[in-house]
């Protein structure tokens, strides 16, 4: 990876934000400035997403508990762009003093790495991996309207389906491509800006099935107005246990949305090892759990050497199974 | 229509702890809308773990008042500073910024404030009446009618501006360019980023808007002091007289129907709106040259829309559970995490949340309203304070508005290359307007005319197969060769 801006320390706090989050940090903060001591003042957690996705509302949820066990403000600070690989490049650019950490998307570095060039993609091993954090799965969805409840369905259609994805190079787009290749449909991707745009199209009937996250989708599932046709994890989701799995169905394609904490490369391993009992704490909390409810994720608390090993071999896995099928993800059909 | 539930409503508003967290709400948004750059949504992402801890109605009730708040504080720095901090007060700032200049900032406020307070009044009445027929509307609602849409929009652009037309399409056209700068959102090629990692998701609006009409204005106005010209606004009366009341009526009254209208529209129905109740204004003027230099229906007619869009776009969240913009997404999300999922269910299963919100509304648009009456003489003075003072102090808001957007050093830089091209389009008569409003709606206009391509399979006459884009087309092809036309039978008979 190569960080072409040298990220700089942030000397210039938002300053509204440090207004409205005195309140919040006035959980015994003892700032004392000893090099050897740690944390040595607020530990800032940096978002590759904007304010309000589900990347967001993961990070402020863990920084929250973390705070309160490590007796400092984290404060979040957004820095949207390029699916998060802003804030990755800046994070790799800090101090690795343990001071900032950054959510991770797994799709950063398992799936956008096949559909932007080799100078831009983000590698999970060039960081120090604090812990995983959970498991977002997606689902392929139709409007209950249009009748089509299952993969063979999608099959007997007999036309070029219009499936909507989350955007290029995503879990959306990869999931959605590597079903149709497998299942034989003839199908045309049409890239939104998002899921929320997407299902809209879904609802609309402007496309035919769309392929985006649980949470996003849950609420028109139950109403009654979408159809889950499958999910795309290795197992059901808790959330949806009558939607049987792709595998199930007999098609090889596991792809979920995994998030994890991570600090710079070089952050010293008894720093690492303090940041993860504190979101460990936080795991453990009545509070977070309701969270993950609240939200449809599914755990994964593993620890930093399984996130690089896992999200190394998914992108092996995927890089090998777009080259068989030859699927192209940047890229029109 | 069964009205207990609506009343109830009223109830549940009146309850001590939303009355605060209503008028909390609209206060916060109203700073909010203030300070450039910092929008409703990343104000909401910050105070989102304040509102855990009451009940439901409550949180969203505040929540919404800073949305709508947001609205009436953004006109203040495009009147005064000439400043939009939002891409739905970009127009305000042509007429606004005008009458300022002439030592009427009081004006051009209270005329702002009532018509937003109007506007926003006018369509939440509209919303607990028709919210339910609409919300079927919206979804007929895709890439192809949005491309109609965009198309319209920057037909529109040409009648906005004042310069030259010529001036005015060279603008427009960078702006276009402009917007094609970024990651190409369906083949992940990347295109004018010049390797530069903050460039890969496009430009933003933000520093586009700051920079031209901000920056550009304070570095052009330097140099006309330089040159002895005085800008220093005289600051008169600071309320409007009954004449400016008589005078945009109607502009609020047309506002407040378009307003609601494209404000259901999932994305861009706020920026959309503003534009389009200017534009139609303009046309209907019997004087449209006062257009740009102080027409106060320039500024009633874009206030207006954009509050009773801000209000109307709750619909497509309330009744079908589509956040329509990011303000929405995270409304949507707060009440996620409150057990409570939006959608077609809402009104039947929770009345009382559905109605306390809608019903809080009016209050905070009263609360509002009195709020910007006194505001409007303490937000003139600003006017009164020399321009050595003023200038470097809006510099360094604007910087930090910016900042706060993306936390972002790059953005910094942004604003001040797009300062030095506003100073320099300023220096040879081109208006920054057009550009802006091209850039907005060009993004639109490329993303829907792709995807609906994609959906047709390339084929576009598919256009004209759907009811609604069809007969957008239509229209605007009238519109575009009406004046051909005209002249060719006006030749013809002589």
């Amino acid at each position: 990876m190569t960080s072409k801006s040298p990220a700089r320390r942030r000397v210039l706090p938002p300053v509204l934000a440090a207004v409205l989050s005195l309140p919040l940090a006035a959980c015994g903060g003892n700032l004392s400035s000893g090099g050897a001591e740690f944390p040595s003042g607020p530990v800032t957690m940096l978002v590759g997403q904007a304010p309000g996705g589900s990347t967001d509302l993961i990070g402020r949820a863990l920084a929250d508990g973390a705070a309160n066990d490590l007796g400092v403000a984290m404060p979040v600070v957004n820095t949207p762009g390029a699916n998060g690989a802003l804030a990755a490049n800046e994070l790799a650019g800090a101090q690795p003093d343990g001071q900032h950490v950054l959510v991770l998307n797994a799709s950063l570095t398992s799936i956008t790495p096949l559909a932007v060039a080799p100078e831009e993609a983000v590698d999970i091993n060039d960081f120090e991996v604090i812990t995983g954090v959970s498991q977002d799965d997606y689902v392929l969805v139709a409007n209950t309207a249009s009748g089509l409840r299952s993969v063979p369905d999608l099959t007997r259609a007999g036309r070029d389906l219009k499936f909507a994805t989350t955007g290029v190079g995503t879990g959306s787009q990869l999931a959605q491509e590597l079903l149709f290749e497998q299942a034989g449909i003839a199908g045309t991707a049409v890239p939104f800006d998002g899921g929320s745009p997407a299902m809209t199209a879904v609802l609309g009937d402007q496309v035919d099935v769309a392929a985006i996250q649980l949470g996003e989708a849950i609420g028109q599932i139950e109403a009654g107005r979408l159809t889950p046709i499958a999910t795309f994890a290795a197992q059901r989701s808790r959330y949806l246990p009558d939607t049987p799995t792709a595998v199930e169905q007999g098609y090889d394609v596991r792809v979920s949305q995994f998030r994890a904490i991570v600090a710079p490369k070089g952050t010293p391993p008894e720093r690492v090892e303090r940041l993860r009992k504190a979101f460990q704490a936080t795991f453990a909390a009545e509070r977070y759990r309701k969270f993950n409810e609240d939200n449809l994720l599914t755990p994964h608390e593993v620890d930093g050497a399984q996130v690089a090993q896992e999200w190394t071999s998914s992108l092996e896995r995927y890089r090998a199974m777009t080259q068989q099928y030859g699927i192209d993800l940047g890229g029109p059909k | 229509m069964d009205l207990a539930p609506v009343i109830e409503g009223f109830g549940v508003v009146l309850e001590p702890a939303n009355l605060l967290h209503c008028l909390l709400g609209v206060v916060i948004g109203m700073l909010v809308g203030v300070l450039p750059g910092l929008g409703p949504a990343a104000t909401i992402a910050i105070l989102l773990p304040l509102t855990f801890n009451v009940e439901p109605v409550t949180a969203i009730i505040m929540l919404a008042g800073i949305f709508y708040g947001a609205q009436y504080g953004g006109t203040i720095t495009s009147v005064l500073l000439r400043l939009p901090g939002e891409a739905s007060s970009v127009v305000t700032v042509f007429d606004g910024h005008a009458l300022a200049r002439q030592g009427r900032a009081g004006t051009a406020l209270g005329i702002a404030a009532i018509g937003s307070f109007v506007g926003g009044t006018a369509s939440i009445v509209a919303l607990s009446v028709l919210a339910p027929l609409i919300a079927g509307f919206a979804l007929d609602f895709g890439p192809p009618e949005y491309t109609a849409l965009a198309l319209l929009g920057i037909l529109l652009v040409a009648t906005v501006s004042n310069g030259g037309r010529v001036k005015a399409l060279i603008a427009a056209c960078a702006g276009l360019l402009l917007a094609t700068v970024g990651r190409d959102a369906f083949t992940g090629t990347e295109r004018f980023t010049f390797d530069l990692l903050p460039l890969s998701d496009g430009l933003d609006f933000v520093p586009i808007a700051m920079g031209l009409f901000g920056l550009g204005e304070i570095l052009h106005n330097l140099e006309q002091r330089q040159r002895g010209a005085t800008t220093a606004a005289r600051v008169a009366n600071a309320w409007p007289s009954r004449g400016d009341l008589r005078q945009s009526a109607g502009a609020i009254g047309r506002g407040s129907v378009l307003g609601f209208a494209l404000g259901v529209l999932p994305g861009g129905g706020a920026t959309l709106s503003s534009l389009a109740a200017y534009a139609v204004e303009k046309r209907r003027s019997k004087s449209p040259e006062r257009f740009g230099h102080g027409a106060v229906e320039g500024v009633a007619a874009p206030e207006t829309a954009n509050n009773a869009a801000a209000t109307s776009s709750f619909i497509p969240l309330l009744t079908l559970g589509i956040p329509a913009n990011a303000t929405m997404a995270m409304i949507f999300g707060a009440l996620l995490v409150q057990g409570v999922t939006p959608g077609p269910q809402l009104v039947d299963e929770d009345p009382e949340l559905f109605w306390g919100v809608v019903n809080s509304m009016y209050l905070g648009n009263v609360l509002l309203l009195i709020m910007s009456v006194p505001l409007v003489g303490l937000f003139v003075k600003i006017l009164r304070v020399r321009p050595t003072v003023l200038a470097p102090i809006t510099v360094l808001i604007t910087l930090l508005g910016v900042y706060t957007v993306r936390n972002s050093v790059f953005d910094i830089a942004l604003v001040i290359v797009f300062g030095v091209l506003g100073y320099l389009m300023k220096k040879y008569g081109f208006e920054p307007g057009p550009l802006v409003l091209a850039f907005v709606l060009g993004s639109l206009l490329e993303t829907s005319l792709r995807r609906s391509l994609l959906l047709f399979g390339g084929d576009p006459a598919g256009f004209f197969t759907r009811p609604i884009s069809g007969t957008l087309l239509v229209l605007l092809a009238v519109v575009a060769l009406f004046p051909l036309v005209q002249r060719l039978v006006r030749a013809r008979s002589r």
